[in-house]
């Protein structure tokens, strides 16, 4: 039996050229068919996209036995690979990454709507043959992913903070990949979303900016916890809509307005979205996109999945640390003059207006409330995450609160509104409240 | 759909025009095991009445179709256009390995400059092209058959379909 290391051919997985599967019937009649995606699963696996009850699926549901020829789109070189039927899947990790790419590939072939997944065929692949022939000399590889991954891995080794690990993701993704359009975002449990914390490449960050687990590419590798990867682009996949369906019918008269626009680019034509796990914690996701198809590679996938692993490690310990022992003194900052700066928060939603703009809400609406009614009421300008864990006003869970990053969240809200209001981080677990202006809250219910 | 009592060809005129231009094509068999076999398909020669289809094979690449075929003479033949996605898909219980003469090698020639030009189009390299279908002309078999079933596979609610005439 020949060794099968699949692993090595992956590029012969990624959907450029179609593989061709021939099954037989009990009468040993052959039948041939192409193949609109093969799944790499693991060295000795693949899955095959089960759309249609037809000879193929009734050949194999009968011998269980099939040839595979697959052809690599680097060399030419052709392989032939011997299938045995395990089973098919209808939900999980595996099936919601192969529906998404099918999805990709449906649009790109304007097949979308023929082209669906009812489930993914899983083989074991027991030999593996190249034929002899020609190939075309392999191109040079100018990515070495291994290395270029361990530079990235000391660079995030060497951040001290949440918002610098962030930017340093994201600059490490666009200097040692070349992936120009990232976006990380935060995993909130409680209500069943991410929301963007740090982003790079367009014009407007869309920090804030939150999409509902299960939608779109990134919301289903969030739910699924598994990186999911499209090469061409797709509707069915898009999360534009997404956000301002979960605000539809809200009561709320500024529904519209709190509707932060994820970052993305107009014509994504590759998306990859890789869930940030911490044990069996979900994190956050991270997403890149670009406008080529089939951009990003299974070798691209493996790499982004490692990174996220370290961000995953990283985050966890930077969100445990806190300030030790001493209490800041609470600083008091003398009352600030000028034009006075209307805040408006709306108790339903714990969301914060800037005279008719939105700004926040959720958790770090909350937050920032709280901040200014102290600096308000009472001069306070300096605080401690130590103390806003504690504080009842904020109601945060027990555990996995996120609190660092929703203070990054909203220091880079504030940043990009310019009203005069900022956070300024002075050390760990402490931060400083700094306001340009007189405040005037007004509370809405 | 199985040959007609009356003998007269699966194929139409516009569904042979299609089997010898630049479309991919791919060869199945089956081995005693049950186990089938493929190859890739460099060409093919179909009569004008579509009554019979030879399609070119390199003889290294199609040892063991050669030899399922020698047993049984079951072969399965999926001719697909790249860029329309139309397919089509014939089968025979009575094929067997023939060698190719000086026209059958100007045909394989000519598939080679028809599919690189259908695949130019959607963006393939001539090179890559040339090298999946490259074979010396001495090393070429044909495979020979009576179509006696034909399916229309194009994606969609048809597929697998017997194939209707003008499909």
């Amino acid at each position: 039996m020949s060794v099968v290391r699949l692993d090595a051919i992956r590029e012969c997985f990624e959907g450029l050229i179609p593989a061709v599967i021939a099954t037989a019937d009990a009468s040993g009649m052959p039948n041939v068919s192409y193949l609109t995606q093969v799944q790499y699963v693991d060295p000795q696996h693949i899955a095959l996209s089960w759309q249609f009850f037809n000879k193929t699926r009734s050949n194999i549901l009968g011998s269980r036995k099939a040839r595979l020829m697959v052809i690599s789109p680097l060399t030419a070189a052709q392989y032939q690979l011997t299938l045995e039927f395990l089973r098919t899947e209808t939900s999980g990790s595996l099936f919601e990454s192969m529906k998404a790419k099918l999805a990709g590939i449906a649009s790109h072939v304007g097949m979308s709507g023929v082209f669906q997944l009812l489930g993914s065929d899983v083989y074991r692949v027991t030999e593996m043959h190249c034929l002899q022939g020609a190939q075309v000399p392999p191109p040079l590889s100018t990515l070495n992913r291994l290395a270029e991954l361990r530079g990235c891995s000391e660079r995030l080794r060497e951040c001290r903070d949440l918002a610098g690990l962030f930017d340093e993701t994201l600059r490490c993704l666009n200097e040692k990949f070349g992936i120009a359009n990232a976006v990380i975002l935060m995993h909130d449990a409680p209500s069943a979303s991410l929301y963007t914390v740090a982003s790079q490449g367009y014009p407007e960050s869309g920090v804030g900016s939150e999409i509902a687990l299960g939608e779109g590419v990134i919301g289903v590798a969030a739910r699924e916890r598994t990186p999911i990867r499209i090469s061409h682009m797709t509707s069915e996949y898009g999360y534009g809509r997404a956000v301002r369906e979960a605000w539809r019918g809200s009561p709320m008269a500024d529904a519209l307005a709190l509707e932060i626009p994820l970052p993305g680019l107009p014509e994504s034509r590759s998306q990859m979205a890789v869930p940030i796990l911490g044990c069996d914690r979900l994190m956050g996701v991270l997403y890149v996109e670009s406008p080529q198809d089939l951009r990003f590679t299974y070798d691209d996938e493996d790499a982004l999945v490692t990174l996220a692993a370290q961000l995953a490690m990283a985050m966890h310990i930077m969100q445990g640390q806190e300030a030790e022992a001493v209490q800041p003194v609470p600083a008091v900052q003398q009352a600030p003059r000028g034009a006075p700066l209307l805040v408006r928060r709306f108790a339903a939603s714990d969301s914060v207006f800037f005279g008719e703009d939105y700004l926040i809400k959720g958790v770090a609406g909350r937050v920032l409330w709280c901040l200014m009614q102290d600096f308000a009421q009472h001069g306070r300008s300096t605080f401690s995450n130590r103390e806003l864990r504690i504080d009842p006003r904020l109601r945060l869970p027990d555990v996995n609160d996120n609190l660092e990053a929703r203070l990054v969240l909203l220091a880079r809200r504030l940043a990009e509104r310019g009203a005069g209001v900022a956070i300024e981080k002075t050390g760990r677990g402490q931060f400083r409240l700094n306001v340009e202006r007189p405040l005037q809250l007004v509370e809405v219910s | 759909m199985t040959v007609p009592a009356n003998n007269s060809p699966l194929l139409d005129a516009g569904q042979i025009a299609f089997l010898r231009g630049g479309v991919s094509i791919s060869v199945g068999s089956c081995g005693s095991s049950g186990l089938p076999q493929l190859v890739r398909g460099i060409g093919c020669r179909v009569a004008d009445d579509g009554s019979q289809v030879t399609i070119f094979v390199p003889e290294a690449k199609s040892q063991q179709v050669q030899r399922d075929i020698f047993a049984n003479g079951a072969i399965a033949a999926v001719f697909t256009r790249p860029s329309t996605h139309r397919t089509l898909q014939i089968k025979s219980r009575d094929a067997r390995v023939t060698a190719l003469n000086a026209a059958d090698v100007a045909l394989v020639h000519a598939y080679r400059d028809a599919f690189v030009e259908e695949l130019g189009a959607i963006g393939f390299r001539e090179d890559m092209v040339r090298t999946l279908l490259a074979a010396p002309d001495g090393e070429l078999v044909g495979l020979s058959f009576r179509p006696t079933e034909a399916y229309t596979q194009t994606p969609g609610p048809n597929a697998g379909k017997p194939l209707e005439s003008g499909a």
